[in-house]
């Protein structure tokens, strides 16, 4: 209200234009972490509900809009990752849904098998710390340069580098992880 | 539909229920300041106006008693205030440059005390959807309205710090009021401190 909205939080037309240019990527980015059809499209509704809240944090300058969109992403899973864990402790009962019809499920869960090797090259990087993981992940699997993936975790583009670097070294003998955009 | 627009649909029900709440916190803001015995302060987004061509203000006397202005530009205070009291309302206008304000004490102030809301300083002129709405019946013999009207011009995107779009204080004060001694405004651009509020409350 009294801050200076972003344009795509406060106009119909800028912010569906924003969202049908990214709903594709989001909703691939999520498939290759959850093999979940329901939690994948819950989780590109928070997603894109976040962008509202934080459309005041992008700026133009400082990279492109799916290096930003992907560190939102990023911020939305892990907030989700905490609750599923809660919840299987607490409850084996999935509740409040979004409803799906059959389509949809068929549509998302042909996005989760084509990012099946993507799943797996998650658990080959499961053991790596944290920071370097991001990175990498990132940038070999998400295909974002190192300036972005770094823009997307809120760090500086030299830590980024380093932190590809090193995973790279530990990973070295998996065929993948030399993939993905050099700079 | 696909899930897709679905979530698009309820997306943008939020933009919309979310423009709606902005609305209605401006109002309170308002509401609020103004009770803390500060500079009543509001400030919501207006566009950027341009056109040396255009008058700065309309003024539209409606049948139930009650005036519309709308403000162009913040400029020709004095032929406002003459235009009021035509129409039967003593009214003092006073705009400022961004980050200054009115120092406090210029009258004693009708509803100053616990009083606000409702009180004819609260009702007397309000900001509306179409600009300033003032009812005269809340200006009582020899009251004056006092109003300050503060406005940012650098409404530009891409600022890294939030700012104050503009700021309006409305209230009915016993007798003339005193001039307004230009002081540094405390909250301007203390958008969410403690100058005001919280958002929402």
């Amino acid at each position: 209200m009294l801050r200076k909205q972003a344009q795509i939080a406060t106009d119909h037309v800028a912010f569906e234009a924003f969202y049908r240019r990214h709903v594709d990527a989001v909703t691939r980015f999520l498939a290759r972490r959850v093999d979940d059809p329901h939690t994948v499209a819950d989780l590109v509704a928070e997603v894109f509900m976040a962008v509202l809240d934080s459309a005041h944090t992008y700026r133009a300058e400082l990279g492109s809009e799916i290096a930003w969109l992907y560190g939102v992403a990023r911020n939305r899973l892990s907030t989700e990752r905490r609750r599923s864990f809660k919840e299987w402790r607490l409850t084996s009962r999935v509740s409040g849904r979004r409803p799906l019809d059959s389509d949809d499920i068929a549509k998302l869960e042909e996005r989760i098998d084509a990012e099946r090797p993507a799943r797996q090259i998650f658990m080959a990087m499961a053991d790596l710390p944290e920071g370097e993981r991001a990175v990498l992940e990132l940038v070999v699997i998400d295909q974002l340069t190192v300036t972005e993936a770094a823009m997307a975790l809120g760090i500086r583009p030299g830590t980024a580098k380093v932190r590809l670097h090193r995973a790279r070294r530990t990973l070295r003998a998996l065929p993948f992880v030399m993939e993905g955009t050099p700079a | 539909m696909s899930f897709e627009e679905e979530i698009l649909m309820e997306l943008k029900a939020e933009i919309t229920a979310r423009a709606q709440r902005r609305r209605r916190t401006g109002r309170r803001l308002l509401t609020g300041a103004a009770v803390a015995g500060l500079a009543a302060a509001a400030a919501i987004m207006v566009p950027v106006l341009t056109g040396a061509e255009r008058p700065a203000y309309a003024v539209t006397k409606h049948a139930d008693g009650t005036i519309s202005v709308k403000l162009n530009e913040l400029r020709d205070a004095d032929e406002l205030e003459q235009d009021l009291k035509r129409m039967g309302v003593p009214a003092d206008i006073t705009y400022l440059e961004p980050g200054k304000w009115c120092k406090e004490g210029r009258g004693e102030i009708v509803g100053g005390g616990s009083e606000w809301k409702d009180s004819a300083s609260d009702k007397a002129a309000r900001l509306g959807l179409s600009g300033l709405e003032i009812d005269p019946r809340y200006v009582g013999e020899g009251q004056t309205l006092v109003m300050a009207f503060s406005e940012n011009t650098d409404q530009t995107s891409g600022r890294k710090t939030p700012e104050v779009a503009w700021q309006f204080a409305a209230y009915v004060v016993n007798g003339p009021a005193k001039p307004c001694v230009v002081v540094d405004n405390p909250i301007w651009d203390d958008v969410d401190g403690p100058g005001l509020p919280p958002a929402g409350s």
